[in-house]
């Protein structure tokens, strides 16, 4: 064992000269995800996000249909961006299927007899009752939102409702001060009511709408950080095949079989250094995706808070990509096969996968289908992490999968590897 | 027609006694998809401290036989033993006491050829003052220590194969099997490789080597076996065979072309059975060539064109060769 340890450690040693020695294939190891993950990000952030100048399809649910709904639904009329669509009445549960099913980005929940509890405020706040003695609550108009939506369209619809809210407030609060003045005639006029402490709707909180399958829908570089990591260590088998092959065709590999060097130690010698190459690549795109993307004008992204599981998920998927690659290399016969069987494969289980395109804008059939790529595996890990912010049990389940495609692919290629003709 | 079957005054006689280096009994190897078998019932004893060649041509079977010898490829069917142990069975054992150089340079290009040895020899399972020891004393042999840092892709094609062979002995094996460790290199690298297998086996170990160079056997070999289309033809000691078929022919080359009066008049010499003009060339059949050179000799002064050279008894090996394998892929 401590013999096969020390081959092990010699063979290491040799694979790692060999591609140190080769400067432009590491250039590329490297720079292609870094590239990927700054252009895409910033490209396809409004794809992610939205296009500017687009219009939304808003839903307003106005159940009171007095000052409050109308002026709800007034204000939104004349925003341009806004594609407005009214309902009377609809149920919270049905107006967030609207949203989970795409037929809205935004919808607004206007309760019935809003109008009515925002006057009797109002009635109680004139009436100089204390805050704490007042029967009516202010009215809450409920905002639901696309997690998709980019978040400063959000706040730009979230903004113009709480500017129609105010609208409203300041038109109820003149009515009812007019009529209070002229009943009064001025006689035991008191001042202004306390408006600052008595508003009559409670301040506006847009609420996310959590899509199926769990967890909001990532952004741009939440998606595209784990996607290309992923997609560049499953590349890298492509150069691992191509080693080994090689070295078989130069005749390396049949004076190592001719000598006592077990079949682990070989295979092993070549999955060490490539391990370490996928685990700097994952590290160098996630830290160009948090430090330097935003200085390109993009989001960054948000690292989740576990980082146990984010080293589980960069071990497990490298794993898997470096038993995938050995087991090319050792079936396939020529590096020509090796190469194009592999870039192929990876290409076909990165846009089945969701790396190419996201899962979420895939038809639901290839949704399904998506299950069998192990991409798609590692995806769903790290967007546990950085989307849902998952934890180590969290991605265990996708890990496993990981290793268990590992395992899978290092057993056929040691059997055949031993295999004599 | 083996060894064993002829009586001779074999130098290494003592040796023989024991179990052989090698030993083939009814080797045969069937390629999958392959029409005829690469080796079709092969028996072969390499005795002991010696240097035995296989001959054939191209496609005879010799890389075959020595990828089955190191394990690389199953025998379809007999028995092969190294040192008395079996292959298939005992592969741990004879991994330690043999070493295969292959025909193609089997070396890392972009390491050095240091990095090739120290890799190769820690592979062996060597490490430590040893391993030093043996990376300085292979690159010795291979007269390359003055080129030990550099990568072997910016070698030669002789460089690489003399590290290629010294990459076979890092272990010190005791039974050394070379396939064709000299084709392809110029003569000082022959003769290097020559010289280094001499001294090895001097230090007693036994060595086989596969070549297409007649010359190269007949230099180098004390046995020799001759294989084609995967059979053994001969298996013998080097004199014997030559002994058994002498070539009859004695071959004149001149500069220029010879008058044709002169195939002629050497067929008048008493011993001369016949005589053949092809250019520049004549080729004169006696069965008692030693006792016609002087005739013939002064038959040619007579003639009077320059003789370049005159040869007799020579290439004899490669007239077995040719007997026996036919003209199909004639060595060099
Ligand atoms: N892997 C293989 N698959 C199928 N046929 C093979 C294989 N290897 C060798 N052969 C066939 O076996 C025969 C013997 O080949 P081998 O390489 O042993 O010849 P050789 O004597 O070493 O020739 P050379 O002098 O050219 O090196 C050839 O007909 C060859 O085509
Ligand atoms: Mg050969």
């Amino acid at each position: 064992m401590m013999r096969n340890l020390a081959k092990l450690r010699a063979s290491v040693v040799k694979e790692a000269r060999i591609l140190l020695r080769d400067r432009q294939a590491l250039i590329l190891f490297f720079t292609m995800p870094v590239l990927f993950v700054l252009i895409l990000s910033l490209s396809l952030r409004d794809v992610f996000g939205d296009r500017p100048g687009a219009t939304f399809p808003v839903l307003v649910v106005a159940e009171d249909q007095a000052e409050v709904g109308r002026g709800i639904v007034d204000t939104f009329r004349a925003n341009p961006h806004i594609r407005l669509a009214l309902a009377e009445r609809a149920s919270e549960a049905q107006a967030r299927q609207w949203l989970i099913d795409g037929h809205y980005r935004f919808v607004v929940l206007v309760p019935a007899g809003a109008t009515l509890q925002a006057k009797r405020r109002l009635g109680e706040i004139m009436a100089e009752v204390p805050a704490d003695l007042r029967l009516e609550q202010p009215v809450s108009v409920r905002v639901l939102a696309d997690p998709s939506l980019r978040s400063d369209y959000r706040k730009v619809l979230e903004g113009s409702l709480d500017l129609a809210l105010h609208g409203i407030e300041m038109k109820l609060g003149r009515e009812q001060l007019e009529q209070a003045l002229r009943a009064t005639q001025g006689s035991h006029f008191t001042g202004l009511p306390d408006m600052e402490h008595g508003r009559l709707f409670q301040p506006v909180h847009g609420e996310t709408v959590t899509k199926r399958g769990g967890g909001p829908t990532p952004t741009s570089v939440q998606q595209n950080a784990p996607a290309w990591t992923l997609l560049a260590m499953f590349f890298l088998t492509v150069p691992l095949s191509v080693a080994f092959i090689k070295e078989r065709e130069q005749g390396s590999l049949f004076r190592l079989q001719t000598m006592t060097v077990p079949a682990w130690v070989v295979l092993g010698g070549k999955a060490v250094p490539y391990f370490v190459i996928n685990q700097i690549q994952m590290i160098s795109v996630l830290a160009v995706s948090v430090y330097v993307l935003p200085l390109l004008g993009g989001d960054p992204l948000g690292l989740g808070n576990a980082p146990l599981a984010l080293l589980l998920m960069g071990a497990s998927a490298s794993l898997a990509a470096i038993g995938f690659g050995i087991a090319v290399a050792v079936y396939a016969r020529t590096t020509e096969q090796a190469a194009g069987f592999s870039s192929a494969t990876v290409m076909i289980m990165g846009a089945l996968g969701g790396i190419l395109v996201p899962k979420a804008v895939m038809l639901p059939i290839m949704q399904e289908l998506a299950v069998i790529s192990p991409l798609s595996w590692g995806l769903d890990g790290f967007l546990d992490i950085f989307v849902r912010g998952g934890g180590v049990d969290d991605v265990l389940p996708e890990a496993l999968a990981l290793l268990a495609f590992s395992a899978f692919c290092h057993a056929i290629a040691i059997q055949r590897y031993r295999r004599r003709v | 027609m083996t060894s064993t079957a002829s009586p001779s005054p074999a130098p290494q006689a003592d040796v023989r006694v024991g179990t052989p280096a090698i030993e083939l009994k009814g080797l045969s190897k069937s390629f999958p998809g392959g029409r005829a078998p690469a080796l079709d019932g092969v028996d072969l004893s390499v005795p002991r401290g010696g240097i035995f060649g296989i001959l054939g041509p191209n496609g005879a079977g010799k890389t075959t036989l020595m990828s089955i010898l190191g394990g690389l490829i199953l025998p379809s069917s007999g028995s092969v033993r190294i040192d008395g142990h079996d292959v298939l069975t005992e592969a741990r054992h004879i991994r330690h006491i043999l070493g295969l150089v292959p025909q193609e340079p089997a070396i890392y290009p972009t390491l050095t050829a240091r990095e090739n040895l120290d890799f190769f020899g820690r592979m062996q399972g060597l490490s430590g003052a040893y391993l030093e020891s043996r990376i300085q004393a292979c690159l010795e042999l291979a007269e390359m220590t003055g080129e030990a840092d550099q990568r072997v892709e910016q070698f030669s094609g002789g460089y690489k194969r003399r590290l290629n062979m010294v990459i076979g002995l890092m272990h010190e094996p005791e039974i050394l099997i070379l396939d064709e460790p000299t084709v392809a290199i110029d003569p000082h690298s022959r003769a290097l490789i020559h010289d280094r297998l001499r001294e090895l086996n001097a230090a007693g170990i036994s060595i086989l080597i596969s070549t297409h160079y007649m010359e190269e056997a007949e230099l180098l070999c004390d046995e020799i076996a001759i294989i084609d289309h995967g059979r053994l033809m001969v298996q013998g000691l080097v004199p014997d065979l030559l002994a058994q078929r002498r070539d009859e022919a004695i071959e004149l080359q001149f500069f220029g072309e010879p008058g044709a009066g002169l195939a002629r008049a050497l067929e008048t010499i008493p011993g001369v059975q016949r005589a053949e003009q092809a250019g520049c060339r004549v080729r004169v059949f006696s069965d008692r060539p030693e006792q016609v050179i002087a005739p013939i000799m002064q038959r040619v002064q007579a003639e009077a064109p320059t003789l370049r050279s005159l040869v007799f008894g020579r290439a004899s090996l490669e007239q077995v060769f040719l007997s026996l394998t036919g003209d199909r892929g004639a060595p060099r």
